[in-house]
């Protein structure tokens, strides 16, 4: 005699009950297990050769948005024949047009079915279309629609084979929505209806442990289920931190570990700290409105204290006590009031060493900055920056260079290089490179430089300011292989849910 | 930032020795130029702002030549004394004030350096320029036109000339509002009744500054002499564009000539290419840079950058600049020709003698700390922008629309204005991902911008925290006993919850959370309509907290 399981006999029972060959959304409604307790059933009746799975492709057909137009009110060319019967038969395609209340877009599209199905000809000498023959009333292609219509949707292989071509005829036209799914039948082997007929042992083996065998013994005498633990289980997904959240952290990390404090400053931030006061004269092209975002609403902020923004001014126009010969312009405070979005955390940086100016100083921030850029597949908007700041007596732009490649080796990367380069509030500045051996290419990554002594002296910072910084986002698509750096705040539950945890 | 392709011959023509693409793409970067592109007769360098001179050939090749050490100090310009004039007319005084020019004979051009002229010259209009705004450049055959020249503003209407590539006459007026050139830079000029223009003795147009030339001195590979204008509001930006491009054309052979520029009440003799006097203290370059170099060093240092440089007699290192660097302004900017003269690549990285100890933002701290409740609880943690738009933050939630931060030059209308809550932006995660499997729980913790006109910038960053939870059983049950977790958590212990009403959620499933006195949050179900607007098919419950007023007790 055969010796089942309790769900393995539940599930061929109801296979016989349902005439010996089911589905197994079938058996999930007849019998009310669910469908991972049928299949891990069936593949161990299987095993003892009663039952047979068999598995057929299924091709699901259903309409898109433009197929459902089509269906609730005819094919673009049935209603240019319609109105064409009307017209009796030959007329101008505007006319034609005209009467059958045909959108612009779906014109050449009914022109070109018109001629396939040898429904009308087009006329060049006199630019009329005249019908050819009474067209047949409704095409395979249009019972196709409407059988959609009525079901929502068909199974392919269920239908007939004049429907089957119309499908591939629509499918050419993009008016369906084609999916192909694996179905999987049970049948109950020839070799399974002689044992059924035998008669088959249950044998009540336990599955899940509960608190009352537990409790009260009789685990002792129950038979345990071995399971097949080779066997797929449905998929469990832990709750966890943004990607991008994880490498702000290990960055963040790493500045601290460095020795630096963290600083957070406004976000809308008025001109003067975000430019004016980082000596960006006020006609750069970095503030021009292609590259800021300025405020409608609330339009301009407060100026600091007039005996900063007045030495602020005066280096701009001639270089004040700085010993520089300025930009040679006349400064406007209501241009500095302005409100932006801030383009770099470099005026947070900017506010706190103002109020700051005993060295030492080393503080960082990685905070959000902005740019009006169209987003793509390599700009955002809105991203992250990453800035280090060390002010201190005889600091120097070898150190600089040395603080910058201990960063990068806590970031992994090893292969640094600097070349000169140049930024408007740092002199000297350079740029710098980095290697990435899995795609074996060098990429540009932070700027860096001394700001000048222009950013300086106004404000009263008297020793040199070492400064650093540049996009995080690059970094972390380096990081994480990604070519589209608009995925990374997509918010794609299915990538957060399964990409491995940053380490 | 500007490019130039530098082809490898060509280049090495100017160089005067014979390079290889891979000594090219070596050594450019040195000078401070970014490597674009390697091709295999070619290398493609990014060059900076500060740097116009760069956007030559000519240009590149004096300072690669210096690096390498085949020439250095300052290369010698010669201005020969010219006869021809140019009159500055005093109508051009409130339309387009300054014009300098320059007269470049004896040049013998191929199709590549006439290409290489007009990009300069864009490249100018650019950097120095700011889009024509302070200077803009013309470039003319000086032998098609006879001296003297006047500089002097005209009506729109009366005068007529064939624009540069054009066959047919055109008024000024029509110029400006048919011409590529004219619509691209009417607003240079049409605010003025009267118009800039350069003409020749016999009444000629040269040319229409700062729009566009005529036809008749246009420049080809046959032209030998030329003659150049440079015009704009800002005599230095024009000083500095004459400069960089005629110290180019000289380097391409050509011999220069004066131009007497006669205004009103002086006459100028343009162009002026004495080098500019600085003074470097030995001690600033090495404590800026961390090197101990000897005034020789610091001197070979500046003459590798083509700048002449001597001890003087006061101790200092006195600095000769020539007049296409532009960029020198401070002593500090020497400062950097030093590292550049003594090589970028030859700085041994130090570390700083500096002490200090880290330490995280108060903010990055609370945020983490909650960060651990809230995947504890189950959420993972999504990342949205700031940026949002009305339709999402309060449209769809049925919120009525507050004061937020609105931008003035939005890209697009889907990032307009600045969130005032997290929640809407959850929602919107959560439209995006029907898709997934349930249930579906996110959270975000991170900054909302509420205007505030009290403070400096008129608005105020907040750290918020919020959640929601969306699933076929999902309900206020739920998310209370989550928010209540949170809190626990957090260390809170007397916080209320007391009933509220908002448009978002379901009446009488919706409830504000209260500390001492204050509001500090709200948590709900969210009403069926928000769903509907958000395309969502499970019920979905939610909370958002001020993070601002959770100092632990």
């Amino acid at each position: 005699m055969v010796e089942l399981r309790e769900n393995e006999y539940k599930t061929l029972l109801t296979i016989e009950k349902l005439g010996g060959k089911a589905s197994v959304e079938q058996i999930m409604n007849e019998s009310g297990l669910p469908d991972a307790t049928i299949m891990r059933a069936a593949l161990t009746l299987e095993e003892k050769k009663l039952v047979e799975i068999l598995e057929r492709e299924q091709t699901i057909v259903c309409f898109n948005d433009e197929g459902k137009l089509h269906a609730k009110r005819g094919l673009p060319e049935r209603l240019l024949i319609k109105a064409l019967i009307k017209l009796g038969g030959k007329s101008s395609i505007t006319k034609i047009v005209e009467k059958a209340k045909l959108e612009r877009q779906f014109v050449p599209i009914a022109l070109g079915w018109l001629r396939r199905k040898n429904w009308a000809a087009f006329d060049t000498n006199t630019n009329m279309l005249q019908l050819l023959e009474e067209p047949e009333k409704e095409g395979a292609d249009e019972k196709l629609l409407k059988l959609l219509n009525q079901e929502g949707q068909v199974i392919g292989e269920d239908l007939s084979p004049e429907l089957q071509s119309a499908v591939k005829m629509l499918k050419r036209r993009k008016l369906l929505e084609i999916d192909e799914k694996t179905k999987r039948i049970i049948e109950i082997t020839e070799a399974g209806w002689k044992r059924i007929k035998k008669g088959i042992r249950v044998i009540t083996e336990v599955t899940q442990l509960t608190p009352e065998l537990i409790i009260t013994g009789k685990w002792r005498k129950a038979e345990l289920t071995k399971f097949d633990v080779t066997a797929p289980g449905p998929a469990v997904y832990p709750a966890k931190t943004h990607p991008v959240q994880q490498i702000i952290q290990r960055t963040k990390e790493i500045f601290a570990e460095m020795g630096f404090t963290e600083i957070r400053g406004p976000i809308v931030e008025t001109a003067f700290w975000n430019f004016d006061a980082l000596f960006q004269p006020q006609d750069h092209p970095a503030r021009e409105m292609h590259d800021t975002f300025y405020l409608k609403y609330p339009k301009t902020g407060k100026l600091p204290k007039k005996s900063i923004v007045n030495k602020v001014a005066k280096t701009h126009e001639n270089g004040w006590k700085t010993g520089s010969r300025g930009w040679q312009y006349s400064w406007s405070p209501e241009e500095a009031k302005k409100l932006v979005f801030r383009t770099h955390t470099t005026a947070t940086t900017i506010r706190y060493l103002a109020e700051h100016k005993e060295p030492p100083v080393k503080v960082f921030s990685v905070d959000r900055v902005y740019r009006n850029e169209k987003m793509d597949y390599k700009s955002l908007a809105e991203f992250h920056q990453i800035e280090g700041i060390i002010m201190d007596k005889n600091v120097t732009l070898r150190d600089l260079i040395g603080t910058l490649k201990e960063f990068y080796l806590r970031l992994g990367l090893k292969k640094v290089r600097f070349w000169p380069s140049y930024f408007p509030y740092t002199e000297p500045s350079a740029q710098s490179t980095v290697y990435i051996p899995e795609f074996k290419k060098w990429f540009e990554l932070c700027g860096m430089g001394i700001f000048r002594p222009e950013v300086l002296a106004p404000l009263g910072i008297k020793y040199p300011v070492l400064a650093w910084g540049g996009g995080l986002e690059r970094l972390i698509m380096l990081k994480l292989g990604l070519d589209d750096i608009r995925f990374l705040y997509k918010n794609d539950l299915g990538w957060i849910r399964r990409i491995p945890t940053c380490q | 930032m500007p490019v130039i392709t530098l082809y490898k011959d060509r280049f090495s023509k100017f160089v005067g020795r014979s390079l290889t693409v891979e000594d090219m793409a070596r050594w450019l970067p040195w000078i401070g130029s970014d490597i674009e592109e390697v091709g295999s007769d070619y290398v493609k360098i990014e060059f900076n702002p500060n740097r116009v001179d760069f956007s030559s050939y000519a240009g590149v090749a004096r300072a690669f030549q210096g690096l390498m050490g085949w020439k250095t100090g300052l290369p010698k310009y010669v201005v020969h004394k010219g006869n021809i004039v140019l009159k500055i007319d005093e109508s051009v005084q409130k339309v387009r004030p300054y014009m300098l020019g320059a007269v470049v004979r004896n040049m013998k051009l191929d199709e590549d350096a006439v290409r290489e002229i007009m990009e300069m010259q864009e490249d100018l209009h650019w950097g120095v320029g700011r889009d024509r705004g302070k200077a803009s450049i013309g470039v003319h055959n000086l032998d098609n036109v006879k001296p003297p020249f006047t500089y002097l503003a005209a009506d729109p209407d009366e005068v007529k000339f064939v624009p540069l590539a054009k066959t047919e006459e055109m008024t000024l007026r029509e110029i400006l509002e048919e011409h590529e050139k004219g619509v691209a830079y009417k607003h240079l000029v049409d605010w003025s009744p009267k118009y800039p223009l350069l003409i020749d003795v016999e009444g000629k147009v040269l040319s229409m500054p700062p729009i566009i030339n005529g036809e008749l001195t246009r420049v080809d590979a046959e032209t030998r002499n030329f003659f150049l204008d440079v015009t704009g509001p800002d005599l230095r930006a024009v000083k500095q564009s004459l400069n960089v491009l005629v110290t180019a054309l000289a380097d391409m052979g050509g011999i220069i000539e004066s131009v007497k520029v006669k205004y009103q009440d002086k006459t100028i003799v343009s162009p002026d290419l004495t080098p500019q006097k600085m003074k470097l203290r030995r001690s600033y370059a090495n404590e800026l840079l961390g090197l101990r170099l000897s005034e020789n060093k610091i001197v070979e240092c500046m003459k590798k950058c083509r700048l002449n440089a001597r001890k003087a007699e006061d101790g200092t290192i006195e600095v000769e600049i020539p007049a296409y660097r532009i960029d020198i302004l401070h002593e500090v900017d020497l400062v950097e020709e030093v590292a550049i003269g003594y090589g970028y690549y030859r700085l041994r990285p130090t570390k700083p003698k500096t002490v200090t100890t880290g330490s995280f933002h108060e903010a990055t701290r609370l945020a983490n700390v909650v960060r651990q409740i809230m995947i504890g609880l189950g959420f993972t943690e999504v990342m949205n922008f700031i940026l949002t738009n009305n339709d999402i933050q309060f449209r769809r939630m049925r919120r009525k629309p507050e004061k937020t931060v609105k931008i003035a030059n939005p890209t697009s209308s889907e990032y307009n204005i600045a969130r005032t809550s997290l929640l809407p932006s959850l929602m919107k995660n959560l439209m995006d991902n029907k898709h997934e499997s349930f249930p579906q729980k996110i959270f975000e913790v991170s900054d909302i911008i509420n205007v505030n006109m009290n403070t400096e910038c008129r608005s105020e960053r907040h750290l918020h925290v919020a959640g929601v939870s969306a699933h076929s059983t999902a309900n206020f049950t739920e998310i209370k006993s989550t928010v209540e977790a949170f809190l626990t958590n957090l260390g809170l212990s007397r916080w209320k919850i007391k009933p509220t009403s908002n448009s978002s959620f379901i009446e009488g499933r919706v409830a504000c959370i209260q500390l001492g006195n204050k509001n500090i949050g709200f948590l709900g179900e969210i009403y069926p309509e928000v769903l509907n607007n958000f395309e969502l098919e499970n019920p979905v419950c939610g909370f958002e907290i001020n993070l601002e007023h959770l100092v632990p007790e």
